[in-house]
């Protein structure tokens, strides 16, 4: 229990200090990096509270894929200048209002919701989900989702392959004259082909086709 | 599971999708071959619904989340068949331009895939996949001369108008399973009781998403843009494949779970009815480029579908079917015509292209100007009886209004359609236009032309076959 605990702090701690770290570093970079580390440690506290498959979910699509996909804006876009426009030029201050605002709502949206289940504690009564002890949460994803929905996952699976196809179709450019090189070429080069010897004519020279 | 035949043409469709995917990565050149071979794969697809579910009673499959019934065989019959006939007449098209890849007719069949899905949706998560699928296949396609900058403005501004719609859908799906508890329609129609004026507004967002799917007034505003932009087989495809399974999902969507709502639906569908009428003629009037003009035609035409669908009846379901039908039938000669204006490699889709085509082209002027006035809805060509079976339907419901503003817009709509006809017989003649067209193109056209010529013939056979969509 008390390992339990321990990892629960080591983890929550990593988690708020890089997402605070995310919005202060000063490098963009730096930034994409902690938001990495921060779903990491999210998804390492999912697995904790037995919730495994939302945990590697989390794992596979936030950081394998969202968070990279952040990166390769972040360093191919000139975020710089943007940022410096935004956050340290004299006009910087016409954000603050608005950010003050937005974040005042939200945290009066969060008040509501989690007063909600403070005062209504059935609102979500977790011995009611169909849950049933000893059977992973993958497990039973796995059994609705190949049976009761198995027409619709094989739908996805065509969807996702329809937009493979689209994105090839739009981008792919056939390149004309690229050389590239031929080992079988190469090899399967003889002398015959390569060499040839001449009989030079005394002040006429020879043409030699290129 | 034992009724697995049933889904067997999605199953074999997305397979040869795949399959076709791969043989045409490995083997060098083969737009051609796979283009066949995607025919062959509609055709069989066709041949396989027809033999496996047409005959069979009312089966859902899936956790009820699929149904296949009468109305789902007959629809994803008739959207493999115009599929088909798009991808026979376009090839040539896509030649021209150099854009004749392999990954064309692969996006098409995905696209019908998606249509299917939708067509058979019994369940709001598996509507909005099939949607999905469909649309995405779709905006790639309206892209599809990435090289032409109109065709690549008429993709993204597509793909942005088309997501802002799916969130205002995925907005309407949420609220009405959060007040019915289930996606499944069958058990939202169970649920109905109690919270019914809340379940409306959900209603009116999943309405506004189908409606911008079919371009229907207020949601047109991408339609005619994205016609004119995108390549003109794709034009052809956008106009007729996903209204037939689009309509499909209104009528699934309206009669199956809300059909206790109707008087709450019932003045929306009115509204999106009239407004389109009244738009699509009068929109028209003013416009120079054929495509454009094919555009606000064709969303006066999904107005008078849906004033079918909003009847609320089966003879208004019936008629909107024909409707549906007829029109893709003169669209798909009128667009036979479009890809036959063409001179040196270039396709001319101006109006002023069309003056004095009688002197050069007699017979494509008369084909023309027998689909024109069809689509003006003439007698006795089918488009009048399309017109016909639409207002029956709406006036034994005692719906006046409804009928006499779209008789009125008839009137201005044929303005614009006579117009061209003046133009082609009566204006000066140009420069003759290329006659080595593709066997297919010529097919099209010809069996189009006389299909909407003797249809009051024989008004029987296609009766025959949508009366037995039996929905409420």
């Amino acid at each position: 229990m008390i390992a339990h605990a321990i990892f629960f702090y080591v983890f929550s701690v990593i988690a708020v200090v890089s997402a605070i770290m995310v919005t202060v570093s000063k490098n963009t970079v730096h930034s994409v990096f902690f938001l990495i580390l921060d779903f990491i440690s999210i998804s390492c506290l999912f697995i904790m509270i037995g919730a495994e498959f939302l945990g590697m979910i989390m794992l596979i699509v936030y950081v394998g894929a969202v968070a990279v996909l952040f990166l390769f804006v972040v360093m191919m876009l000139n975020v710089a200048q943007q940022k410096n426009q935004w956050f340290v030029s004299k006009d910087s201050s016409r954000h603050i209002p608005i950010g003050l605002l937005i974040s005042v709502i939200i945290f009066f949206e969060l008040i509501i919701v989690i007063g909600g289940w403070k005062y209504k504690p059935d609102l979500f009564n977790s011995t009611k989900s169909s849950l049933e002890n000893g059977v992973s949460n993958t497990h039973s994803l796995g059994q609705v989702l190949y049976t009761d929905y198995i027409h619709v996952f094989q739908i996805s699976g065509m969807i996702l392959l329809i937009a493979m196809i689209g994105a090839i179709v739009l981008t792919f450019r056939q390149r004309e004259g690229v050389k590239k090189q031929s080992y079988l070429k190469q090899i399967s080069r003889e002398r015959t082909e390569g060499v040839e010897v001449l009989e030079v004519a005394s002040n006429k020279g020879v043409k030699i086709d290129d | 599971m034992e009724n697995l035949q049933l889904v067997l043409p999605e199953i074999f469709l997305s397979l040869s999708i795949m399959f076709l995917l791969i043989l045409g990565v490995f083997k060098k050149n083969s737009s051609r071959l796979v283009q066949s071979l995607s025919l062959a794969v509609l055709i069989v697809t066709a041949v396989i619904t027809f033999n496996e579910t047409i005959g069979i009673n009312e089966t859902k499959l899936f956790n009820n989340s699929i149904i296949i019934d009468y109305l789902s065989s007959l629809m994803k019959i008739i959207t493999l068949l115009a599929a088909f006939l798009v991808l026979t007449i376009s090839s040539n098209y896509l030649k021209t331009f150099q854009i004749f890849k392999i990954e064309y007719p692969i996006l098409i069949l995905s696209s019908v895939l998606g249509m299917m899905v939708m067509i058979n949706s019994n369940d709001l998560i598996v509507f909005y996949m099939g949607l999905e699928l469909q649309s995405l296949a779709l905006y790639v396609l309206a892209t599809f001369n990435r090289d032409e900058i109109k065709s690549s403005e008429a993709g993204l501004k597509y793909f942005v108008l088309s997501a802002l719609s799916s969130g205002l859908l995925l907005y309407g799906c949420s609220l009405i399973y959060g007040f019915s508890g289930s996606t499944n329609f069958n058990v939202i129609a169970d649920q109905l009781n109690s919270n019914e004026y809340v379940l409306t507004f959900g209603i009116v967002f999943i309405l506004v998403g189908l409606a911008f799917k079919i371009s229907a007034v207020p949601f047109h505003m991408w339609a005619p843009d994205v016609y004119e932009g995108s390549p003109t087989s794709v034009t052809l495809f956008f106009t007729m494949v996903p209204k037939i399974a689009a309509l499909t999902v209104f009528i699934r969507f309206l009669y199956v779970p809300f059909l206790n709502l109707i008087d709450q639906w019932q003045m929306i569908l009115i509204f999106l009815s009239i407004a389109s009428m009244l738009f699509g003629a009068i929109a028209a009037i003013g416009q120079t480029n054929l495509k454009r003009l094919v555009a606000y035609s064709s969303i006066g035409h999904v107005g008078y579908a849906l004033a079918g669908v909003a009847a609320g009846t089966n003879d208004g379901i019936q008629s909107s079917v024909i409707y549906i039908t007829i029109y893709i039938l003169m669209n798909l000669g009128l667009f036979s015509c479009l890809l036959m204006l063409k001179r040196d490699n270039n396709y001319y889709e101006k109006i002023d292209d069309l003056s004095g085509l009688s002197k050069n082209h007699p017979m494509l002027a008369l084909s023309l100007l027998i689909i024109l006035f069809s689509l003006a809805g003439i007698p006795p060509l089918a488009g009048f009886f399309a017109k016909f079976y639409v207002f029956k339907a709406v006036i034994e419901q005692s719906m006046y209004f409804l009928a006499i503003v779209g008789l009125l817009s008839t009137v201005v709509a044929a303005f614009y359609y006579l117009r061209l006809i003046k133009i082609m017989y009566f204006d000066e003649q140009k420069e003759k236009y290329d006659t080595d067209h593709g066997f297919w193109l010529k097919f099209s056209l010809t069996a189009s032309t006389l299909l909407i010529l003797i249809y009051f013939i024989f008004p029987s056979q296609l009766i025959e076959v949508v009366s037995r969509i039996n929905i409420i």
